[in-house]
Protein backbone atom coordinates (compact mmCIF):
# COMPACT_ATOMS: atom_id res chain seq x y z
CA UNK A 1 0.00 0.00 0.00
CA UNK A 2 3.11 2.53 1.09
CA UNK A 3 4.66 1.43 -1.82
CA UNK A 4 1.41 1.78 -4.38
CA UNK A 5 1.30 5.39 -2.81
CA UNK A 6 5.00 6.33 -3.29
CA UNK A 7 4.55 5.39 -6.90
CA UNK A 8 1.23 7.52 -7.54
CA UNK A 9 3.15 10.25 -5.74
CA UNK A 10 6.13 9.77 -7.97
CA UNK A 11 4.30 9.72 -11.00
CA UNK A 12 2.43 13.05 -10.14
CA UNK A 13 5.59 15.13 -9.81
CA UNK A 14 6.95 13.77 -13.06
CA UNK A 15 3.92 14.15 -15.09
CA UNK A 16 3.96 17.66 -13.11
CA UNK A 17 7.66 18.31 -13.94
CA UNK A 18 7.44 16.89 -17.48
CA UNK A 19 4.43 18.86 -18.14
CA UNK A 20 5.50 22.58 -18.81
CA UNK A 21 8.21 20.61 -21.32
CA UNK A 22 5.52 19.21 -23.14
CA UNK A 23 2.96 22.05 -23.11
CA UNK A 24 6.24 24.41 -25.34
CA UNK A 25 5.17 23.21 -28.37
CA UNK A 26 7.55 25.01 -30.65
CA UNK A 27 5.84 27.30 -33.29
CA UNK A 28 8.30 29.50 -34.32
CA UNK A 29 10.02 28.43 -37.81
CA UNK A 30 13.43 27.90 -36.97
CA UNK A 31 14.95 29.06 -40.00
CA UNK A 32 18.19 29.02 -40.76
CA UNK A 33 19.96 32.61 -40.32
CA UNK A 34 16.65 33.51 -38.15
CA UNK A 35 17.23 36.81 -35.56
CA UNK A 36 15.69 35.08 -32.38
CA UNK A 37 15.06 36.70 -29.27
CA UNK A 38 13.15 36.43 -26.11
CA UNK A 39 11.19 39.44 -24.71
CA UNK A 40 11.05 39.89 -21.20
CA UNK A 41 9.53 42.84 -18.60
CA UNK A 42 8.76 43.79 -15.25
CA UNK A 43 11.04 40.84 -14.31
CA UNK A 44 13.31 42.07 -11.63
CA UNK A 45 11.24 40.74 -8.09
CA UNK A 46 13.91 38.33 -7.28
CA UNK A 47 10.95 36.29 -6.27
CA UNK A 48 9.85 32.86 -7.08
CA UNK A 49 7.81 33.89 -10.18
CA UNK A 50 10.59 35.57 -11.62
CA UNK A 51 12.26 32.42 -11.46
CA UNK A 52 10.46 29.74 -12.35
CA UNK A 53 9.98 32.43 -15.75
CA UNK A 54 13.39 32.03 -15.86
CA UNK A 55 13.65 28.40 -15.83
CA UNK A 56 10.91 28.21 -18.76
CA UNK A 57 13.13 30.37 -21.10
CA UNK A 58 15.62 28.01 -20.30
CA UNK A 59 13.84 25.35 -21.32
CA UNK A 60 12.43 26.76 -24.58
CA UNK A 61 16.19 28.09 -25.26
CA UNK A 62 17.30 24.22 -26.00
CA UNK A 63 14.52 24.34 -28.56
CA UNK A 64 14.83 27.51 -29.74
CA UNK A 65 18.32 28.74 -29.01
CA UNK A 66 17.66 32.09 -29.16
CA UNK A 67 20.85 34.57 -28.92
CA UNK A 68 19.56 37.78 -26.91
CA UNK A 69 16.98 38.69 -24.58
CA UNK A 70 15.15 42.59 -24.42
CA UNK A 71 14.42 43.56 -21.25
CA UNK A 72 11.40 45.84 -21.39
CA UNK A 73 12.47 48.10 -17.90
CA UNK A 74 11.58 47.33 -14.22
CA UNK A 75 14.55 45.05 -14.32
CA UNK A 76 15.51 45.26 -10.78
CA UNK A 77 12.91 46.46 -7.97
CA UNK A 78 13.72 47.99 -5.08
CA UNK A 79 16.67 47.79 -3.19
CA UNK A 80 19.70 48.00 -6.03
CA UNK A 81 22.44 46.20 -3.94
CA UNK A 82 24.77 44.41 -5.46
CA UNK A 83 22.67 41.34 -3.30
CA UNK A 84 19.92 42.49 -5.43
CA UNK A 85 21.43 42.48 -8.90
CA UNK A 86 22.60 38.77 -8.32
CA UNK A 87 18.86 37.52 -6.83
CA UNK A 88 16.82 39.38 -9.13
CA UNK A 89 18.86 39.41 -12.09
CA UNK A 90 22.18 37.32 -12.12
CA UNK A 91 21.01 34.37 -10.27
CA UNK A 92 17.80 33.68 -12.41
CA UNK A 93 19.37 33.91 -15.64
CA UNK A 94 22.94 32.39 -15.07
CA UNK A 95 22.12 29.45 -16.91
CA UNK A 96 21.49 31.53 -19.76
CA UNK A 97 24.02 34.07 -19.93
CA UNK A 98 26.27 31.25 -19.37
CA UNK A 99 25.17 29.65 -22.17
CA UNK A 100 25.64 33.12 -24.02
CA UNK A 101 22.41 34.54 -24.32
CA UNK A 102 23.35 38.35 -23.97
CA UNK A 103 20.98 40.66 -22.22
CA UNK A 104 19.78 44.33 -23.55
CA UNK A 105 17.90 46.66 -21.04
CA UNK A 106 15.38 49.71 -21.25
CA UNK A 107 14.63 51.55 -17.82
CA UNK A 108 11.64 51.60 -16.02
CA UNK A 109 10.33 53.78 -13.73
CA UNK A 110 11.55 51.14 -10.88
CA UNK A 111 14.84 51.12 -12.11
CA UNK A 112 18.32 53.27 -11.09
CA UNK A 113 19.87 55.16 -14.20
CA UNK A 114 23.13 53.79 -13.41
CA UNK A 115 21.61 50.38 -14.42
CA UNK A 116 23.22 51.85 -17.64
CA UNK A 117 26.71 51.04 -16.08
CA UNK A 118 25.70 47.15 -15.65
CA UNK A 119 27.63 45.13 -18.26
CA UNK A 120 25.22 42.61 -18.72
CA UNK A 121 22.71 45.37 -19.37
CA UNK A 122 24.69 46.18 -23.02
CA UNK A 123 23.78 49.88 -22.44
CA UNK A 124 27.28 51.03 -22.50
CA UNK A 125 26.81 53.90 -20.03
CA UNK A 126 23.79 55.04 -21.86
CA UNK A 127 20.35 55.43 -21.32
CA UNK A 128 18.72 55.18 -24.91
CA UNK A 129 20.78 53.07 -27.63
CA UNK A 130 20.81 51.26 -30.67
CA UNK A 131 22.26 48.02 -31.98
CA UNK A 132 21.76 46.04 -34.96
CA UNK A 133 21.15 42.16 -35.28
CA UNK A 134 21.31 40.66 -38.58
CA UNK A 135 18.30 43.01 -40.86
CA UNK A 136 16.97 43.78 -37.39
CA UNK A 137 17.65 47.90 -36.13
CA UNK A 138 16.81 47.68 -32.74
CA UNK A 139 16.52 51.17 -30.35
CA UNK A 140 16.26 50.68 -26.50
CA UNK A 141 14.53 54.11 -25.60
CA UNK A 142 14.34 55.46 -21.89
CA UNK A 143 10.44 56.41 -21.81
CA UNK A 144 10.67 58.10 -18.35
CA UNK A 145 12.60 60.68 -19.75
CA UNK A 146 12.30 61.39 -23.61
CA UNK A 147 13.96 64.57 -23.07
CA UNK A 148 14.75 66.86 -26.93
CA UNK A 149 17.72 65.61 -26.56
CA UNK A 150 16.70 62.16 -26.74
CA UNK A 151 13.81 62.75 -29.50
CA UNK A 152 16.60 64.09 -31.77
CA UNK A 153 19.08 61.19 -31.50
CA UNK A 154 15.85 58.39 -32.26
CA UNK A 155 14.99 60.70 -35.52
CA UNK A 156 18.87 60.93 -36.99
CA UNK A 157 19.01 57.00 -35.67
CA UNK A 158 15.65 56.14 -37.51
CA UNK A 159 16.15 58.13 -40.64
CA UNK A 160 19.79 56.44 -40.93
CA UNK A 161 18.78 53.21 -40.24
CA UNK A 162 17.54 52.27 -44.04
CA UNK A 163 14.53 50.23 -44.63
CA UNK A 164 15.20 47.07 -42.60
CA UNK A 165 13.63 46.00 -39.74
CA UNK A 166 12.95 48.99 -37.25
CA UNK A 167 11.45 47.67 -33.59
CA UNK A 168 11.86 50.19 -30.56
CA UNK A 169 11.51 48.83 -27.04
CA UNK A 170 10.76 50.41 -23.93
CA UNK A 171 9.02 50.88 -20.67
CA UNK A 172 5.39 52.37 -21.02
CA UNK A 173 3.16 50.96 -23.69
CA UNK A 174 1.59 53.26 -25.87
CA UNK A 175 -1.35 51.61 -26.13
CA UNK A 176 -2.65 49.16 -23.82
CA UNK A 177 -6.16 47.83 -22.24
CA UNK A 178 -4.94 47.17 -19.08
CA UNK A 179 -6.95 48.57 -16.21
CA UNK A 180 -3.98 50.06 -13.89
CA UNK A 181 -2.30 52.76 -16.05
CA UNK A 182 -3.80 52.19 -19.60
CA UNK A 183 -2.36 54.00 -22.66
CA UNK A 184 0.70 56.17 -22.48
CA UNK A 185 -0.77 58.76 -24.45
CA UNK A 186 1.47 61.40 -24.03
CA UNK A 187 4.03 59.57 -24.71
CA UNK A 188 1.85 58.07 -27.71
CA UNK A 189 1.82 62.08 -29.00
CA UNK A 190 5.17 62.61 -29.15
CA UNK A 191 6.32 59.40 -30.25
CA UNK A 192 3.75 57.83 -32.61
CA UNK A 193 4.61 60.36 -35.32
CA UNK A 194 8.44 59.56 -35.31
CA UNK A 195 7.76 55.76 -35.58
CA UNK A 196 5.13 56.70 -38.75
CA UNK A 197 7.71 58.77 -40.60
CA UNK A 198 10.51 56.35 -40.17
CA UNK A 199 8.76 53.39 -40.71
CA UNK A 200 9.23 51.99 -37.13
CA UNK A 201 7.07 48.23 -37.49
CA UNK A 202 7.50 46.67 -34.31
CA UNK A 203 6.93 48.21 -30.62
CA UNK A 204 7.39 46.36 -27.13
CA UNK A 205 7.30 47.57 -24.41
CA UNK A 206 6.51 46.52 -20.18
CA UNK A 207 4.89 48.37 -17.51
CA UNK A 208 1.29 47.04 -16.81
CA UNK A 209 1.97 43.37 -15.64
CA UNK A 210 -0.16 41.62 -18.41
CA UNK A 211 0.84 40.46 -21.96
CA UNK A 212 -0.66 41.76 -25.01
CA UNK A 213 -0.93 41.74 -28.07
CA UNK A 214 -2.91 44.33 -29.81
CA UNK A 215 -4.20 44.80 -32.88
CA UNK A 216 -1.54 47.02 -35.45
CA UNK A 217 -2.23 50.54 -34.79
CA UNK A 218 -1.75 52.88 -37.79
CA UNK A 219 0.11 49.44 -39.14
CA UNK A 220 2.59 49.24 -35.91
CA UNK A 221 2.19 45.65 -33.90
CA UNK A 222 2.37 46.32 -30.67
CA UNK A 223 2.94 44.22 -27.73
CA UNK A 224 2.90 44.14 -24.15
CA UNK A 225 5.00 42.03 -22.70
CA UNK A 226 5.18 43.36 -18.60
CA UNK A 227 4.64 39.85 -16.63
CA UNK A 228 7.87 37.91 -16.54
CA UNK A 229 7.95 38.85 -13.03
CA UNK A 230 5.26 40.74 -11.52
CA UNK A 231 1.74 40.05 -12.42
CA UNK A 232 -1.69 41.84 -11.97
CA UNK A 233 -4.07 38.82 -12.80
CA UNK A 234 -7.31 39.88 -14.25
CA UNK A 235 -6.27 43.36 -14.80
CA UNK A 236 -6.41 43.35 -18.83
CA UNK A 237 -10.15 45.08 -19.79
CA UNK A 238 -9.87 43.29 -23.49
CA UNK A 239 -10.88 46.47 -25.44
CA UNK A 240 -11.01 46.78 -29.52
CA UNK A 241 -7.34 47.24 -29.18
CA UNK A 242 -6.81 43.70 -27.79
CA UNK A 243 -5.67 41.53 -30.18
CA UNK A 244 -5.16 38.53 -27.83
CA UNK A 245 -4.51 39.34 -23.79
CA UNK A 246 -3.40 37.36 -20.89
CA UNK A 247 -3.12 38.47 -17.29
CA UNK A 248 -3.50 34.82 -15.25
CA UNK A 249 -0.14 34.28 -15.02
CA UNK A 250 3.40 35.12 -15.81
CA UNK A 251 5.05 34.79 -19.24
CA UNK A 252 7.92 35.44 -21.92
CA UNK A 253 7.74 35.98 -25.45
CA UNK A 254 9.80 34.72 -28.01
CA UNK A 255 10.44 36.13 -31.28
CA UNK A 256 11.84 34.74 -34.77
CA UNK A 257 12.51 37.32 -38.05
CA UNK A 258 13.45 35.91 -40.80
CA UNK A 259 13.49 38.00 -43.96
CA UNK A 260 10.19 40.23 -43.82
CA UNK A 261 8.29 37.32 -41.58
CA UNK A 262 8.43 37.96 -37.83
CA UNK A 263 6.86 35.05 -36.05
CA UNK A 264 5.99 35.39 -32.01
CA UNK A 265 5.33 32.89 -29.04
CA UNK A 266 3.74 34.02 -25.82
CA UNK A 267 4.28 31.19 -22.80
CA UNK A 268 3.27 31.36 -19.29
CA UNK A 269 5.63 30.64 -16.26
CA UNK A 270 3.79 27.07 -16.57
CA UNK A 271 4.97 26.74 -19.95
CA UNK A 272 1.99 27.02 -21.76
CA UNK A 273 1.71 28.67 -25.24
CA UNK A 274 -0.55 31.86 -24.70
CA UNK A 275 -0.36 33.63 -27.66
CA UNK A 276 1.78 32.65 -31.47
CA UNK A 277 1.40 33.86 -34.88
CA UNK A 278 3.44 35.71 -37.74
CA UNK A 279 3.62 38.57 -39.59
CA UNK A 280 4.91 39.65 -42.82
CA UNK A 281 6.87 43.14 -42.43
CA UNK A 282 4.71 46.26 -43.08
CA UNK A 283 5.62 47.93 -46.23
CA UNK A 284 7.83 44.84 -47.48
CA UNK A 285 6.88 43.09 -50.93
CA UNK A 286 4.89 39.76 -50.58
CA UNK A 287 7.61 36.67 -51.15
CA UNK A 288 6.29 34.61 -53.70
CA UNK A 289 5.15 31.24 -52.04
CA UNK B 1 24.54 72.65 -48.69
CA UNK B 2 25.78 69.38 -48.77
CA UNK B 3 23.23 66.22 -48.58
CA UNK B 4 24.26 65.90 -45.52
CA UNK B 5 23.27 69.28 -44.48
CA UNK B 6 20.16 68.74 -45.97
CA UNK B 7 19.60 65.82 -44.31
CA UNK B 8 20.25 67.42 -40.72
CA UNK B 9 18.15 70.33 -41.38
CA UNK B 10 15.07 68.29 -42.57
CA UNK B 11 15.20 66.72 -38.89
CA UNK B 12 15.32 69.76 -37.38
CA UNK B 13 13.01 71.18 -38.82
CA UNK B 14 10.72 67.49 -38.74
CA UNK B 15 11.12 67.24 -35.13
CA UNK B 16 10.31 71.16 -34.53
CA UNK B 17 6.90 70.81 -35.91
CA UNK B 18 6.07 67.56 -33.76
CA UNK B 19 6.94 69.59 -30.79
CA UNK B 20 5.16 72.67 -31.87
CA UNK B 21 2.30 70.85 -32.75
CA UNK B 22 2.27 69.43 -29.26
CA UNK B 23 3.32 72.20 -27.04
CA UNK B 24 5.27 75.00 -28.00
CA UNK B 25 8.90 75.34 -26.69
CA UNK B 26 9.76 78.28 -25.21
CA UNK B 27 12.69 80.30 -26.07
CA UNK B 28 15.66 78.01 -24.22
CA UNK B 29 17.50 81.77 -24.04
CA UNK B 30 14.34 83.34 -22.73
CA UNK B 31 16.28 85.64 -19.25
CA UNK B 32 14.26 83.89 -17.39
CA UNK B 33 16.25 80.62 -17.27
CA UNK B 34 19.83 82.63 -18.20
CA UNK B 35 20.66 82.21 -14.53
CA UNK B 36 19.82 78.72 -13.84
CA UNK B 37 21.82 77.93 -17.56
CA UNK B 38 24.80 79.66 -15.67
CA UNK B 39 24.19 77.96 -12.42
CA UNK B 40 24.50 74.88 -14.20
CA UNK B 41 27.34 75.38 -15.92
CA UNK B 42 29.17 76.27 -12.64
CA UNK B 43 27.83 72.70 -11.56
CA UNK B 44 29.78 70.85 -14.02
CA UNK B 45 32.66 72.66 -14.24
CA UNK B 46 32.64 71.50 -10.08
CA UNK B 47 31.70 68.18 -11.55
CA UNK B 48 34.25 67.80 -14.04
CA UNK B 49 37.02 67.41 -11.81
CA UNK B 50 35.33 64.26 -10.26
CA UNK B 51 34.91 60.50 -10.98
CA UNK B 52 32.45 59.28 -12.92
CA UNK B 53 30.71 55.77 -13.64
CA UNK B 54 32.01 53.21 -16.04
CA UNK B 55 30.67 50.27 -17.64
CA UNK B 56 31.59 47.30 -15.39
CA UNK B 57 30.68 43.60 -14.59
CA UNK B 58 30.52 44.29 -10.88
CA UNK B 59 27.53 46.30 -9.76
CA UNK B 60 29.41 46.73 -6.22
CA UNK B 61 32.25 48.97 -8.10
CA UNK B 62 29.13 51.04 -9.49
CA UNK B 63 27.80 51.36 -6.04
CA UNK B 64 31.03 51.93 -4.55
CA UNK B 65 31.87 54.86 -7.17
CA UNK B 66 28.57 56.54 -7.08
CA UNK B 67 28.94 56.93 -3.50
CA UNK B 68 32.54 58.38 -3.76
CA UNK B 69 31.30 60.72 -6.46
CA UNK B 70 28.43 61.62 -4.03
CA UNK B 71 31.01 62.19 -1.13
CA UNK B 72 33.24 64.33 -3.59
CA UNK B 73 30.51 66.48 -4.75
CA UNK B 74 29.11 67.29 -0.92
CA UNK B 75 32.73 68.08 0.13
CA UNK B 76 32.97 70.17 -2.79
CA UNK B 77 30.22 72.06 -2.39
CA UNK B 78 29.54 71.88 1.78
CA UNK B 79 26.90 74.83 2.14
CA UNK B 80 25.12 73.84 -1.46
CA UNK B 81 21.37 75.18 0.16
CA UNK B 82 17.63 75.09 -1.80
CA UNK B 83 17.80 77.74 -4.37
CA UNK B 84 21.67 77.84 -5.31
CA UNK B 85 20.91 76.61 -9.08
CA UNK B 86 16.93 77.27 -8.93
CA UNK B 87 17.43 80.52 -7.50
CA UNK B 88 14.79 82.86 -7.04
CA UNK B 89 15.53 84.66 -10.18
CA UNK B 90 14.94 81.57 -11.96
CA UNK B 91 12.22 80.13 -10.22
CA UNK B 92 9.30 81.83 -11.91
CA UNK B 93 10.09 80.89 -15.04
CA UNK B 94 10.21 77.09 -14.09
CA UNK B 95 6.90 78.08 -12.07
CA UNK B 96 5.39 79.43 -14.86
CA UNK B 97 6.27 76.61 -17.59
CA UNK B 98 5.35 73.80 -14.49
CA UNK B 99 2.21 74.98 -13.79
CA UNK B 100 1.47 75.99 -17.48
CA UNK B 101 1.93 72.53 -18.27
CA UNK B 102 -0.22 70.82 -15.38
CA UNK B 103 -2.93 73.10 -15.23
CA UNK B 104 -3.57 73.89 -19.10
CA UNK B 105 -5.27 72.26 -21.50
CA UNK B 106 -3.21 69.12 -22.03
CA UNK B 107 -3.05 68.95 -18.23
CA UNK B 108 -4.63 65.76 -18.14
CA UNK B 109 -2.31 63.66 -19.95
CA UNK B 110 0.50 65.43 -18.35
CA UNK B 111 -0.78 64.47 -14.71
CA UNK B 112 -1.46 60.85 -16.18
CA UNK B 113 1.91 60.72 -16.79
CA UNK B 114 3.20 61.63 -13.79
CA UNK B 115 1.10 59.35 -12.16
CA UNK B 116 2.28 56.31 -14.59
CA UNK B 117 5.63 56.98 -13.37
CA UNK B 118 3.90 56.04 -9.47
CA UNK B 119 5.54 58.96 -7.82
CA UNK B 120 5.70 58.23 -3.94
CA UNK B 121 4.35 61.53 -1.94
CA UNK B 122 5.54 62.38 1.94
CA UNK B 123 9.41 62.62 0.60
CA UNK B 124 11.31 65.00 2.43
CA UNK B 125 14.06 66.16 0.36
CA UNK B 126 17.75 68.01 1.25
CA UNK B 127 20.13 69.69 -0.96
CA UNK B 128 23.18 66.99 -0.92
CA UNK B 129 21.45 64.21 0.72
CA UNK B 130 20.31 61.31 -1.65
CA UNK B 131 18.05 60.48 -3.87
CA UNK B 132 15.78 57.90 -1.96
CA UNK B 133 16.93 54.39 -3.44
CA UNK B 134 13.76 53.20 -2.76
CA UNK B 135 11.97 55.52 -4.79
CA UNK B 136 10.99 55.45 -8.41
CA UNK B 137 12.88 57.26 -11.19
CA UNK B 138 9.15 58.91 -11.80
CA UNK B 139 8.26 59.44 -15.33
CA UNK B 140 8.96 63.72 -16.06
CA UNK B 141 6.08 64.60 -18.63
CA UNK B 142 7.90 64.78 -22.71
CA UNK B 143 5.75 68.01 -23.31
CA UNK B 144 7.33 69.65 -19.88
CA UNK B 145 10.59 69.02 -21.16
CA UNK B 146 10.79 70.32 -24.42
CA UNK B 147 10.43 73.54 -22.56
CA UNK B 148 12.55 73.50 -20.02
CA UNK B 149 16.43 74.25 -20.18
CA UNK B 150 18.40 71.41 -21.63
CA UNK B 151 20.72 69.52 -19.06
CA UNK B 152 23.94 68.18 -19.71
CA UNK B 153 24.41 64.36 -19.55
CA UNK B 154 24.51 63.85 -16.10
CA UNK B 155 21.80 65.70 -14.62
CA UNK B 156 17.89 65.25 -15.04
CA UNK B 157 14.89 67.04 -13.22
CA UNK B 158 12.73 64.73 -11.42
CA UNK B 159 9.30 65.27 -9.96
CA UNK B 160 8.73 63.80 -6.40
CA UNK B 161 6.10 64.76 -4.73
CA UNK B 162 5.18 68.43 -5.27
CA UNK B 163 8.76 69.49 -5.79
CA UNK B 164 10.55 69.82 -8.77
CA UNK B 165 14.04 68.14 -8.22
CA UNK B 166 18.07 68.81 -10.19
CA UNK B 167 19.26 65.63 -9.83
CA UNK B 168 22.66 64.39 -10.56
CA UNK B 169 22.06 60.97 -11.86
CA UNK B 170 25.62 59.37 -11.47
CA UNK B 171 26.03 60.24 -7.90
CA UNK B 172 22.05 60.36 -6.99
CA UNK B 173 22.10 63.31 -5.08
CA UNK B 174 19.74 66.12 -4.98
CA UNK B 175 21.23 69.14 -6.55
CA UNK B 176 19.25 71.19 -5.98
CA UNK B 177 14.84 71.73 -5.88
CA UNK B 178 12.05 73.88 -6.06
CA UNK B 179 9.50 73.03 -3.17
CA UNK B 180 5.96 72.72 -3.88
CA UNK B 181 6.55 73.44 -7.95
CA UNK B 182 3.71 71.07 -8.75
CA UNK B 183 0.65 72.46 -8.02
Amino acid sequence: MRKTRRLTFLLVFLSLAVAPLCAQDLTLPLKSGSVRFAVIGDMGTGDAPQYEVAQRMLEFHQKFPFSFTIMLGDNIYGGKAPGDLQKKFEIPYKPLLDAGVQFYASLGNHDDTNERFYKFFNMNGQSYYSFKKGNVHFFALDSDYLDPKQLEWLEKELANAGTDWKICFFHHPLYSSAAFHGSSTELRTILEPLFLKYGVQVVFAGHEHVYERLKPQKGIYYFTEGASGELRYGNLRKTDLTAVGYDKDRSFLSVEISGDDLSFQAISRTGVTVDSGSFHRPGAAQSSP
Amino acid sequence: MSGLSLQAASLVISWSAIAAAQTPPLNEQSPGFDDFTQRVQQYMKLRKALPNERTTKRQDQIVDRRLAIAGAIREARPSAKQGDIFTPGCTPEFLKVIRGALLGSKAVNVRKTIRQGEPVIGVHLAVNGAYPGHLPRTTVPPTLLLRLPRLPDKLAYRIVDHDFVLQDTEARIVVDFIPGALP
